[in-house]
C-alpha cells in the first residue's frame, strides 16, 4: 500500500473550502438526485426531534471535542438554536474533506464547521443568514517588525491552513510564497521554528492558539478580509433554512447570542486565556496533557484495531482467493482477477472509502460508516495480498506442483496440501509488511466521520494547540498496534525454521 | 509391455520426438541412453502425461494414450487418462523435487492418503516399510533439508513406491549425485527390479548404463535408434550413430578405477551426512 500517515493529514479536512476539492465536487454531482428522494430534513427533525449537526471539531475556539464533549462558539450557538426549536442536536464529527457530501446524502441535517459562506458553495447547497463575521490576520513572531498589513507579506513566506480562504487571498497577491498545512498549529509550530517569516488565517483562531501555546507569537494589524460564516443545509431544504434563521433571529434579540459571543470572544474569556497563560507556561511535551488524554485515546486506538484486525480477516481469504484465479490457467477466472487487482491497486483508498460510503447510497446501497471502512480496507489490501500470495506461488520450484501431479494429484489437491504450505512460510514477512500498512493506511476512514486513532490525534493536537505533545502519542500508540503483528510474524517465522533449514 | 508408436512432439519449429518407436518389456530395467538433447528425458516425461505429444500412439498396461492431433479428449477423459496413466507409472525427477515442508514420512504418506485415500496409520505402515527398504528407516522424521542427495533420492523413490506403481521412471538418477553414489544408486535399481517393477531409466552415463540394464534403447535427434541387450547395443552396435558414441565411451573407459569406487562405496552406509542445500 501507498499511504503513509502525512498523506492521511494531506487528506483530510479543511474549512472555508470553495468547494473546489476534486472528490468533493465529483461525489455531490453523483449525489444530487439523492437527497431529492429522502425525506426533507425538517420532516426528518420534527419527527425524531433531533436535528443533527456534522462538524470537524478541530478548530478552537469554534469547535473542538475531548472525549464525547463538544465546545466552542458553533456548539453553544447550535444548542441554543435547537432549543429554539424544541429539538436536541447531536453531533457528528467529520473530517472536512467529507462533510458536505454527508450532508447531501443525509448522513447530518445541517454543518455549522466556521463554514465561509461562498459564491460556489451557494450552488451546491442552502445557507442560513450569517452567524459570525470573520476575517483573516496575520501573525509573526514576537521580533518581527515591518509587517502589519497584508502588502508588507510580498517577498515573504507565509504559513497558510491548506486550501482556506487565507490561501486563495494569498495566492492572489504576487511576490507572497505561500506554505500550505493540514492544520493551524503546523503552520504555527513552523513560524514558531522560524521557517517561515508569517501566518495568516482567521483571527479568532489565531489569538487562540498563540495564548494556548505560542507564547512567542503575536498577532499584527487588522482584520483585512471580511468573511461570514453560516450554516449549511442540503439543497432543497428552504424550510429548514427558515427554521433555523427564525431560531438565530431570536437568540439575537433575546441576548442568548451576545452572551455566547461573550463567552468565547469577549474581554473576559481574553482576561481568563491571559490568566492562563500567566500561570501556565507551555511546555515542549505536556505530560499533564498527555496523562489526561490518554482515556480519550483508548476509543481512538479500539477502532483503530478493530478496522485493521477485521479487514486483514476479510482481506487474507479474499486476497488468497484472487491470487490462485491469477495462477491457474482457465482466462474466465484470470482476467476479472487481474482487472481487480488493476484497479484496487491503481485507484487511491482515500476513493475507494468515498465511493463506497457515499455514491454507493445512490444506488440504494447505504452501509454504515464503519462497515464501509472495513469494505474498503478489505477490498483494496486484498489486491495486494493477493499479489503477495501470487508471488509467494510462483516462487516456489515448478517441480514441486510437477511431483504432485505425477503423484496422482490433482492440480487442486498438489495446491492445497503441497504448493500453498510452502507459500505461507514465504509470505510472512511481506504479509506483516501489508498488515503493518493496512494499521496504518485505516486513518484514511477519518474522513468518513469514523474517528480512529490519527484522527483523535488530530482533534486533541488542535483542541489543545499541542501538537509536540499528541502527534508522539499517536506515533506510539501505532508502534504499539503493530507490535502484536511483528510478535505472530516472529512466532510463525520460527516455528516454521527446521523446515526451510537443516 | 511398454509400446511406443511412431510419436512426434515438436515444440513450435523445433522437433524433440521424431517419430520415435520401441518396446520395453515388462519387469525389466531399461536404460534410454543418448547424448543430451536427444530427447530422451521429453520421451519419459510423455509416460506419465507431464508432456503430451503430437501425434503416435503410447501402450503402458492396459493404458493406451494417442497424440493430441490425432485424438482430440475433452478436459473430462483427460483427467480419467492421466489418472490412470499415474496410477501406473511412478518417477523419480532428476532432482527429486521432494517435498521441503514434510518430513520423509510425510513425503512417502502425503499421496496415498489425498489420493488414494488411505487410513494416517495405514499410510504411515506403508511409508515405514518402504522408506526401511531404501535403507533410511529411523529417518523418518528427518525433513528433505536434513538429509543428503543420495538420502534424498531414496525418499524420493520411498515416495514412488509407496504409490505401488507398476512402471518408475528415473530421469538421469545419477547426475545429481557425487560420483561415490553412483555404484549405491545402481544397487538400488537394481533391488527395485528384483521387486518386479519395470523400471525405465533415462542416461547419458554410458557406464552407469552399462552397469545396470537388460535392455539399453540409443536414442538421439528425437527417435530411437536401436534397441537391444547391453551386449548387443554396447558390444557389437548396428547403427552408425550408435557406434560414434560408444567409440566416445570406449575412449573414457574407467577402467581399473571402477573398482576403486565401489570399494569407497561400500563403507558409506546410508551416507549418514546431513548436509543442507
Amino acid at each position: 500500500m501507498t499511504y503513509h500517515q502525512t498523506q492521511f493529514i494531506a487528506a483530510s479536512p479543511r474549512r472555508r473550502v470553495p468547494a473546489s476539492r476534486f472528490f468533493a465536487t465529483l461525489l455531490l454531482l453523483l449525489l444530487s438526485p439523492v437527497a431529492s428522494l429522502a425525506q426533507t430534513a425538517l420532516q426528518r427533525v420534527r419527527q425524531t426531534g433531533e436535528l443533527r449537526v456534522g462538524t470537524d471539531a478541530t478548530y478552537p475556539p469554534f469547535e473542538t471535542v475531548e472525549g464525547d464533549q463538544y465546545s466552542g462558539f458553533d456548539i453553544d450557538l447550535v444548542n441554543a438554536v435547537a432549543k429554539e426549536m424544541n429539538v436536541r442536536a447531536r453531533f457528528i464529527n467529520s473530517g472536512f474533506d467529507g462533510i458536505f457530501p454527508a450532508l447531501q446524502n443525509g448522513t447530518f441535517d445541517a454543518v455549522i464547521s466556521s463554514v465561509t459562506i461562498t459564491q460556489e458553495r451557494k450552488a451546491s447547497m442552502l445557507f442560513t443568514d450569517p452567524y459570525y463575521d470573520s476575517g483573516q490576520l496575520i501573525a509573526v513572531r514576537e521580533e518581527t517588525q515591518g509587517i502589519s498589513t497584508p502588502d508588507d507579506l510580498k517577498g515573504k513566506t507565509i504559513g497558510v491552513q491548506i486550501n482556506t480562504t487565507a490561501q486563495y487571498d494569498l495566492e492572489k497577491r504576487e511576490g507572497v510564497t505561500v506554505n500550505k498545512y493540514n492544520t493551524i498549529d503546523l503552520a504555527l509550530l513552523d513560524l514558531q521554528n522560524k521557517r517561515i517569516d508569517a501566518v495568516v488565517s482567521d483571527a479568532p483562531v489565531l489569538k487562540y492558539m498563540i495564548f494556548k501555546s505560542f507564547r512567542g507569537l503575536k498577532t499584527v494589524g487588522r482584520r483585512f478580509t471580511d468573511e461570514k460564516f453560516g450554516i449549511a443545509v442540503a439543497q432543497g431544504n428552504e424550510d429548514l433554512v427558515q427554521e433555523i434563521n427564525a431560531a438565530l433571529r431570536k437568540i439575537r434579540e433575546s441576548g442568548e447570542y451576545d452572551r455566547i459571543h461573550e463567552k468565547w470572544f469577549g474581554e473576559a474569556a481574553e482576561r481568563a486565556q491571559e490568566a492562563e497563560a500567566a500561570t501556565k507556561k507551555p511546555k515542549v511535551f505536556d505530560t499533564d496533557l498527555a496523562k489526561r488524554t490518554l482515556p480519550l485515546f483508548l476509543q481512538g486506538i479500539w477502532l483503530t484495531a478493530k478496522l485493521a484486525f477485521l479487514s486483514l480477516l476479510f482481506g487474507l481469504p479474499i486476497g488468497l482467493l484472487l491470487a490462485l484465479a491469477r495462477v491457474q490457467s482457465s482466462r474466465l477466472l484470470k482476467a476479472p482477477a487481474a482487472v481487480y487487482v488493476e484497479v484496487m491497486r491503481g485507484t487511491p483508498l482515500l476513493v475507494q472509502i468515498l465511493f463506497i460510503y457515499f455514491v454507493l447510497p445512490s444506488f440504494g446501497i447505504s452501509i454504515p460508516a464503519f462497515w464501509s471502512g472495513i469494505i474498503a480496507l478489505t477490498l483494496n489490501s486484498a489486491a495486494y495480498i493477493a499479489e503477495i500470495f501470487r508471488a509467494g506461488i510462483l516462487s516456489i520450484d515448478a517441480g514441486q506442483m510437477e511431483a504432485a501431479r505425477a503423484l496422482g494429484m490433482t492440480h487442486a489437491q498438489a495446491m492445497r496440501r503441497i504448493i500453498l504450505p510452502q507459500t505461507f512460510r514465504r509470505v510472512v514477512p511481506p504479509l506483516t509488511n501489508e498488515a503493518i500498512a493496512l494499521l496504518k493506511d485505516s486513518s484514511l476512514v477519518s474522513v468518513i466521520g469514523l474517528t480512529e486513532l490519527a484522527r483523535t490525534g488530530q482533534e486533541l493536537a488542535s483542541r489543545n494547540a499541542a501538537p509536540l505533545t499528541i502527534w508522539p502519542m499517536v506515533a506510539i500508540f501505532y508502534l504499539l498496534l503493530t507490535f502484536p503483528l511483528t510478535r505472530i510474524a516472529e512466532y510463525l517465522e520460527r516455528r516454521w525454521r527446521p523446515i526451510t533449514r537443516s | 509391455m511398454i509400446e511406443v508408436t511412431d510419436i512426434v512432439k515438436r515444440y513450435g519449429s523445433n522437433t524433440v520426438l521424431n517419430h520415435a518407436t520401441f518396446q520395453i518389456n515388462e519387469g525389466q530395467l531399461t536404460t534410454i541412453l543418448g547424448p543430451s538433447g536427444c530427447g530422451k528425458t521429453t520421451m519419459l516425461r510423455c509416460m506419465n502425461r507431464l508432456e503430451k505429444f503430437d501425434r503416435g500412439r503410447m501402450k503402458i498396461g492396459g493404458v493406451e494414450v494417442f497424440g493430441t492431433e490425432d485424438r482430440k479428449l475433452t478436459a473430462a477423459e483427460e483427467k480419467e487418462l492421466t489418472r490412470r496413466l499415474r496410477e501406473r507409472v511412478g518417477i523419480i525427477f532428476q532432482n527429486f523435487n521432494l517435498f521441503p515442508h514434510l518430513t520423509a514420512l510425510g513425503n512417502c504418506t502425503e499421496s496415498p492418503v489425498t489420493v488414494k485415500g488411505m487410513q494416517r496409520a495405514e499410510a504411515e505402515e506403508v511409508a515405514r516399510h518402504y522408506l526401511s527398504k531404501v535403507g533410511l528407516g529411523g529417518k523418518e522424521d528427518h525433513y528433505p533439508a536434513q538429509l543428503s542427495g543420495g538420502q534424498q533420492q531414496r525418499v524420493a523413490i520411498a515416495r514412488a513406491l509407496a504409490m505401488e506403481p507398476e512402471v518408475i521412471l528415473f530421469d538421469e538418477p545419477t547426475s545429481a549425485l557425487d560420483p561415490q553414489l553412483i555404484q549405491s544408486v545402481a544397487r538400488m535399481l537394481r533391488a527395485l527390479d528384483d521387486l518386479g517393477k519395470t523400471l525405465v531409466v533415462v542416461s547419458h552415463d554410458m557406464n552407469f548404463a552399462r552397469r545396470i540394464s537388460d535392455q539399453v534403447i540409443y536414442f538421439e535427434g528425437g527417435h530411437a535408434v536401436e534397441s537391444g541387450t547391453v551386449e548387443e547395443v554396447f558390444s557389437n552396435p548396428q547403427k552408425p550413430e550408435t557406434r560414434a558414441f560408444m567409440q566416445s565411451f570406449h575412449e573414457d573407459e574407467p577402467g581399473a578405477e571402477t573398482q576403486e569406487r565401489e570399494d569407497a562405496e561400500t563403507k558409506i552406509p546410508g551416507d549418514v551426512g546431513t548436509h543442507g542445500h
